[in-house]
């Protein structure tokens, strides 16, 4: 049984089609780059599988089961931004954390913020947005998850701290995990990702293996992908 | 999961309400101890501004309980916060019954607040033989007890804030179905629905009315409730309002478990 199998789906806002009939089955022990222009439909596809967007149409399946309450408990999300509850510590949000997931690692969690010089006892919104991605994908990969999604992880931090964030997934997550990261920062991820999903215009136009594509189409996938998406 | 869904709501509510709470009691208490004084200008002129500002505190705490549920739906369920909300591994169902629930306990203790406060500041046994007399003079007519006419009362001042809180639930969750983000919506149908809910509460009475002439009376004359009429009117809104209540959580449910749409 695949980790997560997407069948058919579409994403209509209004007129505007999002997401136009997509297909994907992921298996674990894969990290996937999720790549697309911005606009294209990543954060769509990602918000769906997450439960905070209601499909027009088709199904996504975890593990066999529609989304519902078995999936969230599998499925660590980090969204593109910052939702925690301000007038929370971060010690509070750790507790928080504990409370609803039964997977979730609060002593790695607390080490890995020690790592990234945050201070528990701060209020989040004494922090920079900076501080608080950094907080919030700590508490992500504290998580034992089946399925980990990143949505755009690199975003807004400096080009330093950006290594240390993909050393902290790669060292986070267990063997049988999958990771979907969505980004346009290809170059920066490059580097750990065994399978690609190209995506344009809500359409998947291409799903590969990472090291398959870089053979076939002579290149890196930063490369091949501004092939694809010259404008 | 749905005590520890309520568990941080509650603390959510508290951060938030606790000011008022400690503001109303304090200016309560010092109504109280500037009464024990022999009255001078300047402390009749402290003792009026105490009153004043403790009234405020009680105003303010009907209506940030109404207000701050309000805003602690919407941001938890349609705003950011909905990331992590709809991402826990807890039923819709939860999700709002969590909120129903910190907004019914944070009622009942705000109104028993605001009778502590009205007891700390007012109470002596010649303020409470005149409230007595008053309540007297208008539950003779009525044929019931001073006691049994005062908890009818709270309870359907109770029920009639609480349906208004519930019609603005409803209106965020039909707002932000329609569009998420936008307020205006929200505004719209929430006032929509106080208004049915009303106007159903008296369009029943009404009918009523055709069965009985005693409740009838009080649409064609300008009459003085009797005891029996003021029984039936008290029960027929009670059970419409908590009829109303009921099935608009039912909705919310099913359009929160239809799913939702967060930008």
């Amino acid at each position: 049984m695949e980790l997560l199998e997407i069948k058919n789906l579409s994403k209509k806002y209004e007129k505007k089609k999002a997401l136009d009939n997509v297909n994907i089955k992921i298996s674990n022990g894969k990290i996937i780059g999720l790549l697309g222009k911005n606009g294209a439909g990543k954060s769509t596809l990602i918000k769906l599988i997450n439960d905070l967007l209601t499909p027009t149409s088709g199904e996504i399946l975890v593990h066999g089961k529609k989304i519902g309450v078995e999936s969230k408990k599998v499925i660590s999300y980090l969204p593109e931004k910052t939702y925690l509850n301000q007038q929370m510590k971060v010690s509070e949000v750790i507790k928080y954390f504990e409370d609803f997931y039964d997977n979730f690692d609060s002593k790695k969690a607390k080490k890995l913020l020690k790592d990234l010089d945050l201070d528990i006892e701060q209020k989040l919104a004494k922090m920079s947005k900076g501080m608080q991605e950094k907080v919030q994908l700590v508490l992500v990969m504290s998580r034992n998850a089946d399925l980990y999604i990143l949505d755009e992880p690199l975003g807004g931090v400096d080009p330093a701290t950006r290594d240390y964030i993909l050393d902290t997934i790669l060292s986070n997550f267990n063997e049988n995990a999958s990771v979907i990261i969505s980004t346009h920062l290809i170059s920066d991820i490059e580097r750990i990702l065994d399978e690609v999903i190209f995506i344009d215009k809500g359409k998947i136009i291409l799903q590969s293996d990472a090291d398959k594509l870089r053979k076939k189409e002579n290149g890196s996938i930063d490369e091949i992908f501004r092939r694809m998406f010259k404008c | 999961m749905l005590i520890k869904l309520l568990k941080y709501d509650l603390k959510y509510m508290i951060k938030n309400m606790s000011v008022f709470y400690i503001l109303a009691i304090f200016f309560a208490i010092l109504v109280r101890i500037l009464g024990l004084f022999n009255s001078t200008t300047i402390l009749t002129i402290l003792n009026g501004i105490c009153k004043g500002t403790m009234i405020a505190m009680i105003v303010n705490i009907i209506i940030n309980t109404m207000i701050r549920s309000w805003v602690r739906y919407n941001i938890s369920i349609y705003k950011d916060e909905a990331y992590l909300t709809h991402t826990l591994p807890v039923t819709k169902n939860d999700i709002y019954n969590s909120k129903f629930i910190q907004t019914l306990i944070f009622y009942i203790v705000g109104f028993l607040i605001i009778l502590l406060c009205l007891f700390i500041a007012f109470y002596s046994k010649e303020n409470w033989a005149l409230l007595r007399t008053v309540m007297d003079s208008i539950t003779v007519n009525l044929e019931m007890s001073t006691f049994w006419f005062v908890v009818c009362m709270l309870i359907i001042i109770f029920l009639e804030i609480f349906n208004a809180i519930q019609c603005g639930f409803f209106g965020l969750t039909l707002g932000n179905r329609k569009e998420n983000g936008k307020i205006a919506w929200s505004v719209l149908f929430g006032f929509i629905a106080y208004l049915v809910a009303q106007s159903l509460v008296l369009a029943i009475t009404a009918i009523e009315g055709l069965f009985d002439s005693s409740i009838m009376d009080l649409f064609k004359n300008n009459i003085v409730l009797n005891g029996n009429a003021f029984i039936k009117l008290y029960g027929i809104a009670t059970i419409i309002y908590i009829i109303i209540i009921f099935i608009m959580s039912i909705i919310c449910k099913k359009l929160l478990n239809k799913g939702v749409n967060i930008e």
